[in-house]
């Protein structure tokens, strides 16, 4: 199918509700006395799987902060976070990162490849850290899906930034975690190729019941979610489902961002 | 500008650290080499100072044949010293009689010996011109000759020997000799003078045991008041009669140390600063790598000068600047190290028997102008290049995203470098012929070696990728990545690995050196060896052992038939020559000369044996006669009654013991070669010997393999020497390695902050790093080990061609020895970036900013 005229999901389907991730009374602050800053202030939410969910708010409401908790990223100051099951915070550091290569993953803003690899390296990346053979039926659905065949063998210096960011999807993609975390996934691009990305990652929650939590400000970005929660000073103030971008942009305006 | 500059390495100080080190310890070296060098000089110049205070003049034998290690200076008339007791001017005179004499101590283990003299003289007594003082006892008084010597030691020997007034001991002048011991002797308040031992004897004693009769060393003379040395020295020298001469004491003082510098002090300072020459070479190379990264590192900076109107003058200036100052402090702080090493190093030497009883270290001037110059110019020279670099970065490349230095491996590069390397081997490879072909062998080596710099870049990826399939295959993706870390910038591999290369390369040809020199000796001796046993003198510092050694092991009913070997010097037709002395019938037996023209047997009294080059060179045949002058100003003709081929243990002359022993003082043999007889076992062959070896004070008797042995034993301590001496080296080059990865790994804070997030533990990040190091350390360590052994092969080859002998030999298990400590090295190098990068925090690590 062509992948670049996948529209903004009418929020049809809806699977069983059930959780991927979830945060209980989440808080994080840093800093110390006096300067401290409480980047999450008693968060609760939960990621449903199979569900798109977009995360917005203006610059400094926690955004982020909340996403790299959820992904293992980060520690809660208190609070717990769940991944499926798992409480986060009982995790060591080595388990975290077990927990990361084979659950989750991640598409950033920008910097998502290594220069020394093959595009094709980059996407088996997680599964070869993990020891584990890809699936190579599936491999070629994810190359096929972000159309990159041809491009397999070039190294990150030798695509455009779309096709970096293409690589970056297939490999979020390619080990079929539980959830994938993306952090401004357009931010560095223009619509165009911006629309490519989101695509793709609407296509897998429509097809295969991709769970996917991404971080954006642009309401453009945030119409392809299913469901947008959006974030001030820390807290859950608000959340839309099968958002259109005129609502987000009029929802932000009403925070004043 | 400079503030700029200054703004930028103050923000870089932690990264520049690495860069100031190596040239601290390049400095640090030179400058301890130099002070210690220093030091040494001055401590002999007041050792000879003090030991000819209060002698204003001395008289001596104006005959001396030969100079520094193998010089003889010939003795004098004992009546002189009333000649000169009679000039105006002379408050005292001492007639000195000096050889050697080894004290042996309680346990029966000789004192001393190892090279310092081991002096043997008369007890000059209350005289103003003694600078021996008594601490204890009295002094020395003539015996029945049934009772033993008295003498007076110095204190120093004392202790060591564990030695007091009262005991009864020997000394081996060389022969052993019963003594008791009356007094002990101080030098200036101090044990002994400086590392040497000092037995003295009665005039008489000391005649008897270490000179010729009515024959004295040296006249010392004391002038009156008012008199100066010089005038003394004028009026004494009219007094003397033909082949004496007078100097003044302090010419005296100035001459011994002029021997000094040109013999053992000169090649000690010599090899000092050779090896600190290599450990700043090696520092240069990896001030050089520094700067290029953070240069590279900086491009976008530069760039951004650029184009704010900066001139490329002004980006190269401040570049400059920034090596100036890096140069100047660390060369400041080296030089504060180095004087710390010299006063440790001045500790060690003092413990280990080279007490000069100077006190302190000398740090002059120019040492400390050296090593400033020579520390600013090493950085300056190494960054030359990156800076020049540096300005030439357009400013256009402010505005790429791309910070990282690309550029690769140019052709020309690769067209140099094979070209370089070409003609440096071929040069060493076609160095078999003539008398320069240890130079060119040298010079093509340095070519070589200059060709090996010039490829690594080209060499590295290749290499890197090769090298870098065994953790690939232990370690899965952990050691791919390694290996494409290795392999992404082969300039910076290359770079930091070549720093180790040129000291690996230096290790290799040592140990190649070594080997080979083992398996020269091995083969000589099994070529000339003949005899079945040997015993070797353990005293360097004297005339060697006993001639009874030689004549009692010939009598044992074990023995078939022993030859000792003594060292003689004399002019020959006017030149000097040390030939061997011995029997030259025996020898021939024990060894085969190779005699071609004339017999052995008839080098009797007033015949020599020489060489077939002596012969042909001085155009001598069997019947022709030279010339000899001793010493003692004696001449006779000798006449060559046989020539010979074998020049291996003999030299080119071969004299008997009748022709040299009447111009000896001392006569001691260095070597007593043996022949067991019939049906004798080795053990007990050895066993019989030892018994007179130990009557006379001897080292025990050597098998033909304890013999190669203990020469292996002996190349194996100077190759420790060597080691040790490099190991600076081999240091600075592992801290370019751990600087290359710190500056690699802060260049790659966001790759590394990726590969934590989706996956990559701590633990793997540090072993991705250590496997990194351990790629570029072996490297470095392969380019170094292939090109030592092959200059090792080269110069050796060479050796044979121009000296006639040589054989090479590649100490594998050595090499592989040194390749393992390379690895390992590789992963202590790591250890510092290793831990860093695992400890890299992710969220710093993938912020975008």
């Amino acid at each position: 199918m062509d992948t670049t005229t996948l529209a903004p999901s009418s929020a049809t389907s809806h699977h069983p509700r059930v959780t991927a991730a979830r945060t209980t009374d989440a808080v994080k602050v840093y800093g110390r006395d006096g300067t401290e800053v409480r980047a999450l202030d008693g968060v609760d939410v939960s990621i449903p799987a199979g569900r798109f969910t977009a995360i917005m708010g203006p610059s400094g409401s926690g955004k982020s902060t909340l996403m790299h908790c959820l992904a293992g990223l980060d520690t809660l100051t208190s609070g717990t976070v769940n991944i499926g099951e798992v409480e986060l915070g009982s995790l060591s550091d080595a388990e975290l990162t077990r927990l990361r290569r084979e659950r989750i993953g991640f598409v950033f803003q920008a910097f998502n490849l290594l220069p020394m690899l093959t595009a094709k390296e980059n996407i088996t990346l997680p599964m070869d850290l993990a020891g584990r053979k890809p699936d190579k039926e599936w491999m070629q659905t994810v190359i096929d899906t972000v159309g990159l065949a041809d491009r397999l063998k070039h190294r990150p210096s030798e695509l455009s930034g779309g096709q970096q960011q293409r690589v970056a999807v297939a490999r979020a993609l390619a080990n079929k975690p539980e959830l994938i975390f993306a952090d401004e996934p357009t931010g560095n691009l223009d619509s165009q190729t911006g629309a490519e990305i989101l695509g793709f990652m609407r296509f897998a929650v429509d097809r295969y019941a991709q769970t996917v939590v991404m971080v954006t400000h642009d309401p453009v970005a945030a119409a392809y979610a299913d469901e947008v929660l959006f974030l001030a000073d820390g807290r859950i103030v608000d959340s839309m489902a099968t958002p259109t971008a005129n609502q987000v942009l009029d929802r932000m305006k009403a925070f004043g961002a | 500008m400079w503030r700029i500059t200054w703004k930028g390495m103050w923000s870089h100080k932690r990264r520049l650290l690495g860069t100031t080190m190596a040239v601290v310890l390049g400095v640090a070296f030179l400058s301890a080499s130099l002070t210690t060098g220093n030091t040494m000089t001055a401590g002999f110049d007041q050792l000879f100072e003090e030991a000819n205070s209060g002698t204003d003049v001395v008289v001596r034998s104006a005959n001396q044949i030969g100079s520094g290690d193998t010089s003889l200076r010939g003795t004098i008339d004992a009546a002189v010293a009333d000649d000169v007791a009679a000039v105006e001017g002379v408050a005292s005179v001492a007639p000195l009689i000096e050889g050697s004499a080894r004290i042996v101590g309680r346990d029966g283990t000789p004192v001393g010996g190892e090279g310092p003299p081991t002096t043997g003289s008369n007890w000059l007594g209350d005289s103003p011109l003694n600078p021996w003082a008594l601490a204890d006892g009295r002094a020395p008084q003539d015996v029945d000759p049934s009772e033993p010597y008295e003498v007076v030691i110095d204190r120093a020997s004392a202790d060591v020997g564990n030695l007091t007034v009262g005991d009864h001991t020997f000394v081996q002048t060389p022969a052993p000799v019963e003594v008791v011991i009356v007094g002990l002797a101080t030098f200036g308040g101090a044990d002994s003078l400086g590392p040497t031992t000092y037995t003295a004897f009665t005039d008489d004693a000391a005649t008897a045991l270490v000179a010729r009769p009515g024959q004295v060393s040296t006249i010392r003379v004391a002038a009156t008041d008012g008199v100066s040395p010089s005038e003394l020295s004028d009026r004494i020298d009219s007094a003397l009669p033909p082949g004496a001469e007078s100097i003044t004491g302090s010419e005296l003082s100035d001459e011994m140390l002029a021997d000094i510098e040109g013999d053992f002090l000169g090649m000690f300072k010599t090899i000092l600063l050779a090896f600190s020459g290599i450990a700043l070479v090696v520092a240069a190379f990896s001030i050089n790598n520094t700067f290029s990264i953070l240069i590279a590192q900086r491009s976008r900076e530069s760039a951004l000068l650029r184009a704010l109107g900066a001139s490329r003058r002004q980006v190269l200036a401040s570049v400059v600047a920034e090596a100036l100052v890096i140069g100047a402090v660390a060369s400041a702080v080296g030089l504060a190290v180095g004087y710390g090493l010299a006063v440790g190093l001045k500790v060690m030497m003092d413990a280990n028997g080279l007490d000069l009883g100077f006190d302190g270290v000398v740090m002059n001037t120019s040492t400390v102008v050296a090593s400033i110059v020579v520390g600013i110019g090493a950085t300056l020279l190494a960054s030359v290049i990156p800076a020049v670099r540096a300005s030439r970065i357009a400013p256009l490349a402010a505005l790429r995203d791309s910070a990282v230095d690309t550029t690769g491996t140019s052709r020309s590069r690769l067209i140099a470098g094979v070209v370089i390397t070409a003609v440096g081997i071929a040069t060493t490879i076609t160095a078999t012929a003539g008398d320069n072909a240890l130079v060119q062998a040298g010079l093509g080596a340095l070519a070589t070696l200059v060709g090996a710099v010039v490829l690594g870049p080209v060499a590295a990826r290749p290499a890197a990728a090769v090298l870098g399939l065994l953790p690939q295959a232990v370690r899965g993706q952990t050691g791919r990545l390694a290996r494409r870390n290795a392999m992404r910038d082969p300039r910076r591999t290359a770079s930091s690995a070549s720093a180790l290369m040129v000291g690996t390369a230096v290790v290799a040809l040592f140990t190649t050196f070594g080997a080979s020199i083992k398996a020269t000796i091995e083969q000589t001796v099994d070529q000339d060896f003949g005899g079945d046993l040997v015993v070797v003198t353990d005293d360097f510092s004297g005339s060697g052992m006993s001639p009874a050694v030689a004549a009692e092991v010939a009598d044992l009913p074990e023995v078939a038939r022993a030859a000792g070997m003594a060292n003689a010097v004399m002019l020959a037709d006017g030149a000097t020559i040390d030939p061997s002395v011995a029997n030259a019938a025996d020898l021939d037996a024990l060894l085969d000369l190779d005699v071609s023209r004339g017999s052995v047997d008839d080098v009797v009294a007033g015949h020599i044996a020489v060489s077939e080059e002596y012969a042909t060179a001085h155009d001598l045949s069997v019947g022709s006669t030279i010339e000899a002058e001793f010493a003692d100003g004696a001449t006779t003709e000798l006449t060559v009654s046989a020539v010979y081929g074998n020049t291996m243990n003999v030299g080119d002359m071969l004299m008997t013991p009748d022709d040299w022993t009447p111009h000896a003082d001392q006569v001691g043999d260095v070597v007593v070669l043996i022949d067991l007889a019939d049906g004798v076992s080795e053990t007990d062959g050895a066993a019989a010997v030892a018994a007179v070896t130990e009557r006379n004070g001897a080292p025990e008797p050597q098998t033909r393999s304890e013999y190669i042995d203990s020469i292996g034993s002996e190349v194996d301590q100077m190759l420790m020497f060597v080691y040790a001496m490099l190991a600076l080296a081999v240091l600075i080059a592992l801290m370019g390695i751990a600087n290359t990865l710190s500056l690699s790994i802060h260049e790659r804070t966001r790759e590394l902050g990726l590969l934590r997030a989706i996956g990559q533990t701590r633990r793997e990040v540090r072993s991705t790093v250590r496997w990194e190091s351990v790629i570029v350390a072996i490297f470095g360590t392969l380019g170094g080990i292939g090109l030592g052994g092959f200059l090792g092969w080269g110069l050796m080859r060479a050796l044979a061609a121009q000296e006639g002998f040589g054989t090479f030999a590649l100490p594998v298990t050595s090499l592989a020895v040194v390749l393992v400590l390379a690895a390992m090295a590789g992963v202590v190098a790591a250890w510092r970036p290793s831990k860093r990068a695992g400890q890299l925090d992710i969220l710093d690590a993938i912020a975008t900013d």
